[in-house]
């Protein structure tokens, strides 16, 4: 007898595809939804916080190129605060030569 | 994946396995219950194999199975927020679960299935092992239908499931000695219903 229950241990019933199918419906009808917080509904309007990331580092990079310009670019914070350098007679200053966009008078 | 204890593992390793197993099936209810789907899809391909193919043992029906082994794998996922874990293991109550639901069906069908012996399944004419192992198979079925309720539960869970005593004890809730008595007595009934049906085919080989 020990033979037969060895022989019923070693086959099992296959579950029946459609039996798999219908528990995992199941389990999805009643499962409960995924807690959900008030911080990350803001976070999903603005796409997540991949998306929140980019605005950060968007920010940051504008705050600096505002701060420290590279060259060729107009630099409002030196204006405002005059920052001295050799070529700044007055006659040079940014205002008076239009901003970069003077244009030399031909003679 | 099914997993046996034969008696060539040590007992250690069985209760490592299992207690193993009990945990990981804790968190994955747990994770269901937070939402996880994959969860699900991983307790169901745990889970549901054993109680199916505990209920095609007990029913002796596939189709019957099939039902109780949907309705148990439901209650699980009703339960599974309110589920306190560190008290019973996930397989026991399940297991408990499916053993009322096949009490329930066997009641209503009146009868403990004593007729069936009647109708044994056609004799193997070759000595061919496959169709040997198919009567052979058919005929631990058909020995097992011819058990009384209690018993036939009790003899699945410890000689086809494997399960040790006390978990059947939970499992059935009764004590330990009373399920050493109902699969003593099952073992018993199936060697005189198998006798009974060799003798009817005719089988020569001794078992």
């Amino acid at each position: 007898m020990e033979g037969l229950f060895e022989q019923a241990r070693a086959t099992p019933p296959e579950v029946p595809d459609a039996l798999m199918a219908r528990v995992l419906a199941d389990a999805q009808a009643v499962q409960p939804t995924a807690p959900s917080s008030r911080w990350r509904d803001w976070l999903a309007v603005f796409g997540g916080l991949p998306a929140l990331g980019g605005l950060v580092t968007a920010t940051c990079v504008g705050f600096w190129i505002g701060l420290a310009p590279p060259a060729g670019l107009p630099d409002l914070g030196a204006a405002v605060f005059g920052v001295q350098s050799a070529s700044d007679d007055g006659f040079e200053s940014i205002a008076m030569t239009g901003f970069g966009w003077d244009i030399e008078e031909e003679l | 994946m099914t997993r046996h204890p034969t008696q060539f593992q040590a007992a250690t390793d069985v209760a490592d396995d299992t207690a193993a197993q009990a945990d990981a099936e804790a968190a994955l209810l747990r994770r269901y219950a937070q939402g996880d789907a994959a969860a699900a899809r991983l307790l169901a391909a745990r889970l549901t194999p054993r109680l199916f193919g505990h209920a095609v043992r007990v029913l002796g029906d596939h189709a019957e199975a099939e039902d109780v082994a949907q309705d148990a794998m439901m209650r699980l996922w009703k339960i599974a927020p309110n589920w306190r874990e560190g008290e019973a293991k996930v397989s026991t109550w399940l297991y408990r679960v499916v053993a009322n639901l096949c009490t329930d069906r066997l009641r209503k069908r009146g009868t403990t299935g004593l007729e069936d012996v009647d109708e044994p399944a056609d004799p193997a004419p070759s000595a061919e092992s496959s169709l040997q192992q198919a009567a052979r198979a058919d005929a631990l079925q058909l020995a097992l239908d011819s058990l009384p309720e209690r018993q036939r539960q009790a003899v699945v869970l410890r000689h086809i499931d494997g399960l040790a005593n006390p978990e059947i004890a939970a499992i059935l809730e009764i004590g330990i000695e009373a399920v050493e008595s109902l699969t003593a007595r099952g073992k018993r009934a199936l060697k005189q219903a198998l006798d009974g049906q060799k003798d009817a085919l005719g089988f020569s080989d001794d078992r």
